[in-house]
């Protein structure tokens, strides 16, 4: 009986590393293809049957992308233009999404749930059902094709601010009425008390965000069709519009946009799996 | 005591008495009034454009409901309806599937757990663009690396993305693969949560494993499965990006065999300039996604076991 369970239960495990290990596989190899086929010369790039790893290394997919001669991408800026984005969102909504999550955890004003309810609600709203007015609005207000057409519509987020607001809600009630003692205003208790506590959530809320936009595309897409303003995403994906099956250099334009936010993610990474526990979802 | 320093002191005194309530107005401020002009507003305004035939450089005129009479009888509008039902009910359920299936094998006290989550996180916080381009490159007819494995099986090439046939299917397992991961981690919490006394009481009272799962494993996590599904449908339903990128003249597919119904707003909107028919398709979609919402909000009074 004994010995039938114990097999059984190797068996299961055997199959387990199997099935999650096939699965690894899956996941990782596109980034190894891509990674070794920026580095290859077009030779072994399409040479059969293919090659796992370059043999010669090709760093000339890399450089070229940049030198005047070769495809003349100012990537630096792209870079910068992604970054400077990514930034003052997340900052924008850490600041805005940690007020408004206080306010509707924790202070008292009428309407204050149905105001949550609805204004959460709002995330179902898809992206593409606003996107022709408020590209309309944007066009009005002059800031189509600049930075902050961007930015501001993005400096907040209910989805952001219903994550602060679950943490806020487990946070402890003495704390609070210490600090009504010392006759703090609310900005000032946030200021010296809510927010010394609450930094790993803001760092997680922070790089969430910053993930996000960096990432973003279709929004980035309608408002910054220049080359000078657009974004990497934007500025990969006109690339490949232009040279499209040249593989070598697309991949190496592809790495580049990848490479800043999974390294990131990598020295990060407990916190992205922890901001899953944060959204309350859990059986 | 002067009018106006009754009124002063007026306002002062309400205000001492509703300080809290005017700081937390004061704080939900920036949030809601961006939900005021950037959602509320602009859904309100898309119904009022989508009765027009504005062409964003001519002045708007108003057309009733003609774009809504031509929405019926556009068979492209037909035809982006159909491939976001394949691309979203296709899509995620055989993603929540395997989802669920890897998140029970990484529960079974694995060794290296972290690697194996980053691994499977990877895809979910890499930008779609890049995606696009390195499957595009394994999805390649004559030297993309899927047909090389098919043709050492034995089988023949098949031309991914430019069969009308087999393109959209091509962009259906980019997004599965995509946001797998994400699904993964979500399902692992839930059942690391599971607390190992009611397993172990399935166990003794001799239930197969088939059972342990729809019984047990199941409705315990069912929170996590509608979450899971509601935010796939919705995200699903939107696809933009990898259809849009892995054509590379984003021309909606050979036929137009991956014309989302997002990538057709875009298409009508910021290559046709026409607004009107594009804030009629946004209206479409928007009604779709209320109606998903609304049948799982159903669905779950029925289905799920406990309340989140």
């Amino acid at each position: 009986m004994n010995s039938i369970y114990k097999h059984r239960k190797i068996i299961k495990k055997v199959l387990a590393y199997l099935l999650i290990s096939i699965g690894a596989v899956i996941m990782l190899f596109p980034f190894l293809w891509m990674v070794s086929t920026s580095l290859k010369p077009n030779a072994e790039i399409f040479a059969l049957p293919p090659k796992l790893l370059p043999e010669t290394i090709q760093w000339e997919n890399y450089t070229d992308l940049w030198s005047e001669e070769g495809r003349n991408i100012d990537f630096f800026r792209l870079g910068w233009n992604t970054f400077k984005i990514a930034f003052t969102v997340s900052l924008g909504q850490v600041v805005t999404s940690s007020l408004a999550g206080y306010a509707f955890a924790k202070m008292r004003f009428p309407g204050r749930d149905k105001i949550f309810f609805v204004y959460f609600a709002s995330i179902i709203v898809p992206a593409g059902v606003v996107i022709v007015p408020n590209f309309i609005l944007m066009r009005y207000l002059g800031l189509v094709g600049k930075h902050i057409g961007i930015i501001l519509p993005a400096l907040t987020s209910a989805y952001a601010t219903f994550l602060m607001r679950q943490f806020f809600l487990a946070f402890p009630p003495e704390l609070e009425d210490a600090s009504k003692i010392d006759g703090c205003n609310p900005l000032q208790f946030y200021w010296y008390v809510l927010l010394p506590n609450a930094k790993p959530i803001l760092a997680t809320q922070f790089l969430l965000t910053f993930q996000w936009a960096w990432n973003d595309f279709l929004w980035p897409l309608i408002m910054l069709r220049k080359e000078e303003v657009r974004t990497l995403q934007v500025g990969l994906s006109y690339l490949s519009q232009q040279y499209f099956t040249d593989w070598g250099p697309l991949m190496a334009a592809s790495v580049i946009t990848l490479i800043p936010i999974v390294i990131l993610f990598l020295l990060t990474q407990r916190f992205f799996i922890r901001s899953i526990r944060l959204s309350g979802i859990k059986g | 005591m002067s009018k106006f320093q009754r009124v002063f002191s007026g306002v002062r005194t309400w205000v001492a008495r509703h300080r809290e309530q005017l700081w937390a107005y004061l704080f939900i401020a920036p949030g809601i009034l961006t939900f005021l002009v950037f959602n509320l507003f602009s859904t309100l305004a898309s119904v009022g454009i989508s009765f027009t035939d504005w062409r964003l450089l001519k002045p708007p005129n108003f057309v009733g409901l003609a774009n809504y009479q031509r929405l019926f009888a556009d068979p492209v509008f037909s035809k982006a309806l159909v491939n976001t039902g394949i691309y979203t009910f296709v899509g995620v359920p055989v993603g929540v599937f395997l989802a669920l299936l890897l998140a029970m094998a990484l529960n079974q006290q694995i060794k290296g757990i972290t690697f194996f989550r980053v691994a499977y996180y990877m895809p979910v916080i890499s930008a779609s663009v890049a995606i696009a381009m390195v499957w595009m490159w394994i999805f390649s007819r004559d030297y993309g690396i899927l047909n090389y494995l098919i043709r050492s099986l034995g089988g023949t090439s098949v031309d991914w993305l430019n069969n009308t046939k087999t393109v959209l299917l091509a962009a259906t397992i980019v997004s599965i693969w995509k946001d797998l991961g994400f699904k993964v981690i979500i399902f692992l919490a839930a059942l690391q949560d599971i607390p190992e006394d009611l397993m172990d009481a399935a166990k003794i009272d001799g239930a197969r494993w088939w059972q342990q799962f729809t019984r047990v494993v199941v409705p315990l996590i069912s929170p996590a499965i509608l979450y899971v599904t509601i935010t796939g449908f919705i995200g699903a339903v939107q696809g933009f990006d990898i259809v849009y990128n892995m054509r590379f003249d984003h021309d909606g597919g050979p036929a137009r065999a991956t014309t989302t119904l997002a990538f057709y707003i875009w298409e009508m909107g910021f290559s046709n300039l026409r607004m009107g028919y594009a804030a009629t398709l946004a209206i479409a979609l928007f009604l779709i996604i209320l109606l998903i919402t609304f049948i799982q909000w159903r669905l779950r009074k029925r289905f799920v076991y406990a309340e989140v």
